[in-house]
């Protein structure tokens, strides 16, 4: 190896990138333990952050709220971006570059435009109260892309002899969908879900800008919370809560895609 | 085959991308058509819209005694360099997890992703609680007697800037690793076995075939940090505000959704021109590496 001096300096750089990364984490996750209301001075171990966190009805009333729109937003989005991708890659025809382009375009450009542009939409031209209807609808617009590509990534890891040897052996379009199509796309419908629920559960901006009265969802609430100061312990603690829950998702959906892979 | 509007198409495309396409034009597209529609009407102060048609809201951009034009300039300036210091640190360590990654690659790139998928209020929250004051590290500093008074980091431009490279950065990562992944280590090896240095190979072979993903990371980190509007809010303590917070104090807290609308059509002029440009300069692959 020649290039010593090289790898140490990439070393060095990518430690620091970790570090940048994890660093503010972990050390809120640590303070959450932490038995001080004021949350920056280390005084003694304690859990009773968690404990009156269950404990506060308007924060578990945002998290139910959360994950309602969360589980609506996964079927709906799963569904529409799954079979799209599927779409997508099976059929070739005139404008499908567009129509690629035009589902990449929610998650391209910044939510505030977006978030802001849904806004006037729903209060000026359609006349939608703001409300779950709201929330559930921008939501779905900026996640069933992620399961079009995500659905469109493993397809082409598929083998699709299968499906035409379903049909050539007298099946029709319908069972072939049912018996063969939906369990190949089975670890792709997943992913999507895995990816697509923690994103609708975490979401900020557009949630904020969509929202109507009585729809707090857990992340609003969180940032009511920032404003006023109120209680910065017991944002540790819900904080700890949101980094663990995805990581949680990547893990269970890793492990899946490793059984997958020595099934094979 | 079925034919469409005249034209051929296969059975299955219009129950597969029907929805979709539906969904995309009722939720994407209009509200854009909208918000274009609205930034051409003339609205006074207080929000009230007038009608007819006129570009005074873009005029106001323009001349504006309030500093709109700097913010936007801000803006792209504070994206540039959250992208450059973003590719600096992010190059590195994907390359790193490509080259020496070996067995514990997935984990390595869990490390990179798992950040990125909480929520983005927490983890600006999780900076401010650790560098502001009251925050962790001053009081540990002057607990260590390093520091007599707090040192205050945020509400400057700087920390600005800094919580968005923290915010941005695992968006760079994954596109580079995933093109670093796709060079094929036959053309690696071909240019050491025609006498390249491994330096001189990084330069010629590696890094501009892995154009694509540097280009797909820069639309994923030049982007959200041009429209961001929560890091400049909480770390900048509403003193250096960025594009994304006239927009949110144009539609939300004003309500005057003609001047919103005017710059949300401006912000989304510059993306579409640097997602031309990426696409321009880093090719298809950039497109690719970004979903």
């Amino acid at each position: 190896m020649k290039s010593l001096r090289s790898d140490k300096v990439l070393i060095v750089l990518a430690i620091g990138g970790y570090l940048l990364l994890w660093g503010p984490i972990i050390v809120l996750g640590i303070y959450s333990f932490n038995n001080s209301a004021f949350g920056v001075k280390w005084e003694s171990l304690t859990t009773k952050w968690y404990v009156e966190l269950f404990h506060t009805s308007a924060i578990m009333d945002s998290v139910l709220r959360s994950l309602l729109i969360a589980s609506v937003t996964t079927v709906v989005a799963t569904g529409i971006g799954t079979i799209a991708g599927y779409g997508l890659f099976k059929y070739k025809f005139a404008g499908r570059r567009f129509l690629r382009m035009s589902i990449l375009l929610p998650i391209t450009v910044p939510y505030v435009i977006m978030a802001g542009a849904l806004l006037v939409y729903f209060t000026q031209i359609i006349h939608f109260p703001l409300g779950y209807p709201t929330i559930i609808i921008a939501h779905i617009s900026f996640s069933a892309p992620l399961a079009v590509f995500v659905t469109l990534g493993r397809m082409q890891r598929i083998d699709w002899s299968l499906e035409e040897a379903s049909i050539d052996l007298g099946a029709n379009r319908l069972t072939t969908w049912r018996k063969v199509t939906i369990p190949l796309l089975l670890p792709a419908i997943f992913a999507s879900a895995v990816l697509i629920f923690p994103w609708s559960f975490n979401d900020f901006t557009i949630t904020y800008f969509v929202a109507g009265v009585g729809t707090t969802t857990l992340p609003l609430y969180l940032y009511s919370m920032l404003q006023y100061s109120l209680k910065p312990v017991l944002i540790n603690a819900i904080s700890l809560i949101f980094i663990i829950t995805p990581t949680i998702g990547i893990l269970v959906l890793s492990y899946f895609q490793r059984e997958k892979q020595f099934t094979r | 085959m079925k034919r469409f509007l005249g034209i051929k198409t296969p059975a299955g495309i219009l129950p597969t991308l029907g929805p979709i396409s539906v969904w995309i034009a009722l939720f994407v597209f209009a509200p854009v058509g909208v918000i274009i529609y609205f930034s051409f009407l003339p609205a006074d102060t207080a929000g009230e819209i007038a009608a007819g048609v006129s570009l005074k809201n873009y005029w106001l951009l323009l001349t504006g005694d309030t500093d709109y034009g700097n913010a936007i300039l801000r803006s792209v300036l504070y994206a540039f360099i959250t992208n450059m210091v973003c590719l600096a640190i992010g190059y590195p360590t994907a390359y790193w997890i490509a080259r020496y990654g070996g067995r514990f690659k997935a984990l390595l790139l869990f490390l990179v992703i798992a950040p990125s998928w909480s929520c983005y209020l927490v983890r600006i929250y999780a900076l401010k609680q650790l560098v502001g004051y009251p925050g962790i590290l001053n009081d540990f500093f002057l607990h260590l007697g390093l520091i007599s008074s707090p040192i205050n980091m945020l509400y400057t431009p700087t920390a600005v800037v800094f919580g968005l490279i923290y915010i941005w950065l695992p968006f760079m990562v994954l596109p580079i690793y995933a093109s670093l992944e796709g060079i094929n280590p036959a053309l690696l090896e071909a240019s050491l076995d025609l006498g390249a240095s491994p330096g001189w190979q990084f330069w010629t072979v590696t890094l501009p075939l892995s154009k694509g993903g540097i280009f797909g990371g820069t639309i994923l980190t030049f982007i959200p940090a041009l429209g961001d509007w929560l890091v400049p809010l909480l770390i900048g303590g509403n003193k250096v505000w960025m594009a994304g917070n006239l927009i949110q104090h144009y539609f939300i807290v004003r309500g005057n959704l003609a001047i919103g609308s005017s710059m949300a059509v401006i912000l989304t002029a510059a993306v579409v021109l640097l997602i031309y440009m990426c696409i321009k300069l880093g090719g298809e692959e950039a497109v690719e590496r970004i979903v």
